[in-house]
């Protein structure tokens, strides 16, 4: 073999270079490019500089109403995401009969989750004849117009991504399922009941795993495309008209592949700029293994 | 020696295959179910005729355009295609986006269109698309619905606003004579000031707004009054279906909407998913006092085109003179884009009794009712997404009509802007 097995690791991962060459490079910095372009998809690019990315600060309130939407949607969904992944895996990670299947059962939404399929059935679980009002209203209330109702719409897209919880869930339950046995017997003799033992020992363990979810989650937030596309399309009056759907809709309806290259970059730049507050904020609030902080 | 016999055999062999050799093809197109299933076969069948395997790429309306878009960009759309009258400006401005049918017209009978119907589909010169058929939109009603309320098909707007609170007392309050949303609405409001003005939104001959926003306001409050007179549905009250199109609605497949203002040549769309024993009647155009014209929108309902990136024109012009136009391809599709454009294929339906009354009845009312031009930029994304979002903001109380007005005209000239540039 000799020293041709230099080049066995690069042979063998070169595969998945070339994919992340041509299907991810290539159009991140063709993007890039592009962003400074009046580009219609039909026609060569045309060199315009800055005037993308004035026009979006200065003059465009579609964009300004699209971020202030797509920022809701992150901090609600997120939050709410990872706090009921957890307190599942919390209850998955109890010795309970059968518990094999439930913790299968409730992974499956995740494995639906992204398909237009459920989107499509999402759409008439919420809508004003469907399950949740026949369901609200068997109870005596009143029916809830879910997508109509500029107030709900975005909840309802909340609801969807919320519910595909099972990826965080299995992540948080092999984290749990880590954490010494003997801390909390110590902590048990010592007289703490199950909340301290949560709050103290338990968390502190996982906070890696909290901040792996955190990034993994946020970013595929702001990515959020087919729900508010099938399920009401982005409105009503815009008020599930995520980026990415604005992204979409300027580059394919209206053929201004440039401008939406710089919503993209914008969108990138935020995305990028939230993580490493993230980044800079964990050394307060992550502790590994080995960690030598107090 | 042997080798020139066997070289000339394989010549002869070639040339009587005909004009093109047995070729793989693609196809694309929009449409409902009993569209998809019509000219599979007829793909089928003329792929037989002719000796080429086509493969068919169907989708449903939505999200089509953005479909083609991408693959027209990207050089890989399929060799022959449905195109929506309204995008050959888009997609071929100067007519080099499509091939020329006119290069073809050994292989394609083209004297089965009238001149008019040739200019349609013609851009700076180049024949780019075929008309598959006329259409037009008419108000078209659920004749069950409209004679359980005891009343007759109305031929005015004056008739339909009466009916709503008739529909409220006789049928309930979830019964509604008619319906208006998106596209159908900015389409009412449209036709409404077509009527009054007797002249178009956009102005094809000048590319200019047309009307003054005084006038367009009062088309806008049109709407607002068909919502307080219960003739349709509230913006708000229909979103809460969650946005599904008209013919996937359980209030219109029961016969609780009971009207809309759709292109005859959706009829099978909108009739099909009805729940048995619904009729559906074609009502022309409503008309009002004192107004200037019909206001019909009229347009080629969809084209049938080639690539200008296909390998195989030849065999592509033969699959689509087949489909328009012979007998194997026509008695396949039917009627299910509608009432054909080209003479023969209406011929031989006709003589077949392959197309529904209803739709002749419809088409000769789209055929023979007056109104003016259209500008082919009216069915432009950001010219219908200026009317849909401000009549939306209007419907939901958050601009008053002649604000709505004024955002559209200041986003449609900037449309027309970029045509004049």
């Amino acid at each position: 073999m000799g020293g041709d097995n230099r080049f066995l690791g690069l042979w063998y991962v070169s595969p998945y270079l070339i994919g992340l060459v041509l299907f991810t490079m290539f159009p991140f910095l063709a993007s890039f490019y592009l962003s400074f372009t009046d580009y219609d998809l039909l026609t060569a690019p045309e060199w315009v500089g800055l005037e993308n990315y004035e026009r979006l600060v200065t003059r465009d309130r579609t964009f300004a109403k699209s971020l202030r939407v797509t920022l809701t949607y992150v901090f609600t969904t997120v939050p709410l995401k990872l706090c009921f992944a957890l307190f599942i895996a919390v209850v998955l990670n109890y010795r309970l009969k059968g518990i094999g299947l439930f913790r299968t059962a409730y992974y499956v939404p995740s494995i639906l989750g992204g398909s237009i399929a459920i989107a499509v059935l999402w759409r008439y679980i919420f809508a004003d004849t469907g399950l949740v009002n026949m369901i609200i209203t068997g109870f005596g209330g009143e029916p809830v117009n879910w997508f109509g109702d500029p107030g709900n719409a975005l909840f309802t897209i909340t609801l969807l991504r919320v519910w595909q919880f099972g990826s965080a869930m299995v992540i948080f339950l092999a984290a749990l399922q880590s954490v010494d046995k003997s801390l909390y017997e110590a902590a048990s003799i010592d007289g703490a009941g199950p909340w301290k033992i949560f709050r103290h020992i338990t968390l502190p363990l996982i906070t890696p795993v909290i901040f792996f979810n955190l990034i993994m989650q946020t970013v595929q937030a702001f990515q959020e495309f087919n729900g508010p596309f099938i399920i009401t399309n982005g409105g009503p009056l815009r008020s599930t008209y995520l980026l990415p759907l604005y992204i979409y809709e300027e580059a394919f309806q209206s053929f201004d592949m440039g401008y939406a290259s710089a919503i993209a970059w914008i969108l990138f730049l935020i995305i990028m700029t939230l993580t490493l507050v993230a980044f800079w904020s964990s050394k307060k609030w992550v502790y590994y293994a080995g960690d030598k902080r107090n | 020696m042997k080798t020139r016999r066997l070289l000339a055999i394989a010549l002869a062999t070639t040339a009587l295959t005909g004009p093109a050799m047995a070729e793989e093809l693609r196809m694309s197109w929009w449409g409902g179910d009993s569209r998809h299933e019509a000219t599979q076969a007829a793909l089928m069948a003329c792929g037989e005729a002719h000796g080429h395997t086509i493969s068919p790429e169907f989708t449903g309306w939505d999200g089509h355009f953005e479909r083609l878009t991408t693959q027209i960009a990207g050089g890989t759309e399929a060799d022959i295609m449905q195109v929506n009258w309204p995008w050959l400006p888009i997609y071929s401005p100067d007519g080099s986006g499509f091939a020329d049918l006119n290069q073809y017209s050994d292989i394609i009978d083209l004297s089965n269109w009238s001149e008019a119907q040739i200019a349609d589909g013609t851009m700076n010169g180049a024949l780019n698309g075929l008309s598959v058929s006329t259409t037009g939109r008419l108000f078209v009603f659920n004749a069950t619905t409209w004679d359980a309320a005891g009343l007759e098909i109305p031929t005015t707007w004056d008739e339909l606003i009466a009916a709503g609170p008739i529909f409220a007392e006789t049928l309930g309050e979830d019964y509604y004579p008619f319906e208006a949303m998106g596209l159908d609405a900015s389409l009412i409001v449209t036709l409404y000031g077509t009527q009054r003005t007797g002249r178009p939104l956009i102005d094809p001959a000048t590319n200019e707004i047309a009307w003054s926003q005084e006038e367009l306001a009062e088309a806008i409050e049109f709407y607002q009054t068909l919502v307080d007179n219960h003739v349709i549905e509230g913006w708000q009250d229909r979103a809460a279906a969650g946005g599904i199109p008209l013919h996937e609605n359980p209030e219109w497949t029961d016969g609780r909407i009971a009207g809309t203002y759709q292109w005859d040549s959706t009829y099978f769309k909108i009739a099909d998913p009805l729940e048995e024993g619904q009729e559906l009647v074609y009502a022309g155009i409503l008309s009002q006092d004192g107004q200037q014209t019909p206001g019909i929108y009229r347009k080629a309902s969809m084209v049938f085109s080639i690539s200008a990136n296909s390998e195989h024109p030849e065999a592509a012009a033969e699959i689509l003179n087949c489909l328009l136009n012979e007998e194997a391809g026509v008695m396949a599709l039917g009627a299910t884009r509608g009432v054909p454009a080209s003479d023969a294929a209406r011929g031989m339906l006709l003589e077949a009794e392959a197309i529904e009354p209803i739709q002749i009845t419809a088409q000769s009312q789209v055929l023979e009712a007056d109104g003016p031009a259209i500008h082919s930029f009216m069915e432009h994304p950001d010219v219908r997404g200026a009317m849909e979002e401000n009549l939306e903001l209007f419907a939901y109380g958050e601009i008053d009509a002649a604000t709505a007005a004024e955002e559209m005209i200041y986003a449609i000239e900037e449309v027309l802007s970029e045509i004049d540039s």
